[in-house]
């Protein structure tokens, strides 16, 4: 149905290396269509903000190039800016202004007239609902609320494309759910076209047509979400063992089973959560690594005292067809298993049956359809992190794409 | 990709300092006192003691050294300031609009320049409630040129400020800046003794302080005198080094800031 439309975005073979060394963004090639909304799923460092910083030319590619609206993102910058809003992981709200003068500002920058801004301004904290709050400092706002305003003042020079950079990264899920409606209202009313970046799958899922998942600065997948989903035929069957120790007796008689087309050892929480533990793990251990602290995307949430290290008997010799990454060892629910099966609802059954002649005492048996969680693991979670190597490498990784960020910023 | 420069850009930048000077009371207030301060305890303890230099009494002597000194940390920390914006995350929502560094980089330093001015033209009415100036038209004259001379000696020093700020990235920078240089700079600008009586090693580093010539500049519009060491074409000599200062920092200023990414 999308054939006729144009393609506002169009990325060829882009690609920005780092200290002459780290491939950020390796050679990746898109396009986006008017009005669409195209998320880019992956982990911390998969090289996300990365691309947006070339697409809104605040960063000249390694090489390769994009056209962004028609505007060649090397030749034609300023074309590129002005049809443009992007907004920032990190705020960059002037937080000794009241909102209003936060829009102001930004509307003056772009030339607006004195008429346009303030129609457009009364307009846009209509729209995200912060019209009561408009003469405040923003330093007295919420963070969902500098969020909104974000977004309005993103907006306010009519952008063809928005670009949004972990839109609700740290909000509570009311917030993020109003923040996801009014992405979407925006879509709809104003038809922009959005790139949006996340680590949160259900935020992809929610509001993204396609979802191109990134790694290590590479494409791995892009598809729609039912696309990806579907690719997971069947459905996910979860078990709780009482007794962690019997799922090894009770994992080869699964395996015999041509039925399940995958176990999967759990990782508790998502994927992303367990990696950062892992990578504040590893920068405890470390103690020189100033990982941890410079990982804004790591929520509370995951910086308990997870600083168990991956046990060797957990890993991969003993659990040969298995689809986990050993790299999330640690983070296991070691008394649990994920099952890909065809039937779901008829196999439960026959499970219950298979552990009872085993003598395996199972807690519980839950029967979902698979997420795009469980589509990450399954595109990511062996091919890529298996291939390349060890949990230090990312880590290392990390660290230099963070220092050539800071040393970005230092100019 | 030279961009061309965005008169409303560089004036909502502008804008932008002067309603973030207006809002922080609080070192507004601080800043003056200090000033203030100096020119009571200074001003009254020593001038007692010392009387006055070249036929002006020590506190006329000292005021436009004093304003000098609200000119010179107000417009240098005001340059600095854009690590803070980059810390804050605001400096991206500027290098992100479509218009020139170079366009916020002139508001930054025509706000910078305005906000110290407004410092010293305080200082300025304080100094003349205490009695440093005669009161007359002439001084009147003078005030108003003083004003001039402010933008002026301010906008180099916000553009030292902006120099330092792009090349450091650094909260605690800002300590050994105000301790290497902005302190020197004030205690050689000729504010407490005047040059002519100096140690020769002294004279030669004073000579080499811009903000000496500026605070000689003010001299000479407020109290109409000069050090003899430059004789009667002093302001004259003064001027010059100041644009020339200014010309070579916003310069230099604008330069380093336009290297910067994101």
């Amino acid at each position: 149905m999308g054939a006729y439309k144009i393609n506002t975005i169009e990325v060829k073979e882009l690609t920005k290396i780092f200290d002459k060394t780290v491939k950020a963004v390796d050679g990746i090639s898109f396009n986006v269509k008017e009005g669409e909304i195209l998320g880019f799923l992956g982990p911390n460092g998969a090289g996300k903000t990365t691309t947006l910083n070339m697409l809104s030319t605040l960063l000249r590619p390694t090489s390769g190039t994009a056209t962004v609206n028609g505007h060649d993102i090397l030749t034609e910058p300023d074309a590129v800016r002005r049809s443009i809003g992007y907004v920032f992981q990190d705020t960059t709200l002037d937080i000794d202004l009241t909102g209003r003068e936060n829009l102001d500002f930004h509307g003056r920058l772009y030339g607006l007239d004195r008429n346009a801004r303030q129609q457009r301004i009364r307009e846009l904290l209509e729209l995200v609902q912060l019209t009561y709050r408009a003469d405040d400092l923003v330093k007295t706002y919420s963070g969902g609320m500098k969020r909104r305003l974000e977004i309005a003042r993103g907006l306010l020079h009519h952008p063809k494309v928005l670009f949004l950079d972990e839109p609700t990264l740290g909000l509570d899920p009311q917030t993020r759910r109003s923040i996801w409606e009014h992405i979407q209202r925006l879509n709809q009313e104003k038809n922009v076209t959005i790139i949006l970046t996340t680590h949160y799958t259900e935020e992809a899922d929610y509001l993204c047509k396609r979802i191109l998942i990134i790694d290590f600065g590479k494409i791995v997948v892009l598809d729609t979400a039912d696309n990806l989903k579907a690719r997971l035929e069947g459905d996910v069957i979860s078990l709780l063992f009482k007794n962690p120790a019997s799922i090894e007796t009770f994992r080869p008689l699964l395996e015999s089973k041509n039925w399940i087309h995958r176990i999967n050892v759990v990782t508790s929480g998502n994927n992303y959560a367990a990696m950062s533990r892992m990578m504040h793990t590893v920068s405890t251990m470390s103690g020189n690594m100033d990982i941890g602290g410079a990982m804004p995307e790591m929520d509370s949430r995951t910086i308990g005292d997870h600083t168990k290290i991956p046990k060797p008997s957990q890993q991969k010799s003993e659990q040969p067809a298995a689809d986990e990454s050993p790299q999330f060892g640690g983070e296991t629910c070691p008394k649990c298993l994920n099952l890909l099966v065809d039937k779901g609802g008829h196999r439960i059954p026959e499970i219950v049956k298979l552990a009872d002649e085993a003598g395996v005492i199972l807690e519980s048996v839950e029967l979902r359809k698979p997420t795009l969680d469980d589509v990450f693991l399954s595109v990511t979670g062996r091919n890529i992190r298996e291939e390349k190597g060890s949990i230090l490498d990312m880590v290392r990784r990390h660290r230099i794409i963070r220092q050539a960020r800071g040393r970005r910023v230092r100019g | 990709m030279v961009q061309p420069l965005s008169g409303q850009a560089i004036y909502v930048v502008l804008l932008r300092e002067l309603k973030r000077y207006w809002r922080a009371k609080a070192r507004v207030i601080s800043s003056v006192a200090q000033s203030i301060f100096f020119l009571v305890i200074f001003g009254l303890g020593l001038g007692g003691f010392v009387g006055g230099f070249g036929g002006v009494n020590y506190l006329s002597y000292m005021a436009p050294g004093v304003i000098g000194m609200g000119l010179l940390f107000g417009s240098v920390f005001s340059g600095v300031s854009i690590i803070f914006d980059r810390q804050f995350g605001f400096m991206k929502e500027m290098l992100v609009a479509p218009v020139s560094r170079t366009s916020i980089i002139l508001g930054k330093i025509l706000g910078g320049a305005t906000t110290a001015t407004i410092q010293g033209i305080i200082l300025m009415t304080i100094a003349g409630i205490m009695g440093a100036f005669t009161p007359s038209l002439a001084f009147l004259a003078g005030a108003f040129t003083a004003i001039g001379a402010m933008l002026l000696i301010t906008a180099g020093f916000v553009g030292l400020g902006v120099a330092i700020g792009s090349t450091l990235n650094d909260f605690h920078a800002f300590q050994l800046l105000s301790t290497f240089v902005m302190w020197p700079m004030f205690m050689l600008s000729g504010v407490f003794f005047p040059i002519d009586v100096s140690p020769l090693p002294l004279q030669i580093a004073m000579l080499c302080d811009p903000m000496f010539y500026g605070v000689e500049l003010l001299r000479w519009c407020l109290l109409g005198v000069g050090t003899p060491l430059l004789g009667s074409l002093g302001w004259l000599i003064s001027l010059a080094v100041v644009v020339g200062f200014d010309a070579f920092m916003v310069g230099l200023g604008t330069y380093l800031f336009s290297r910067t990414q994101i």
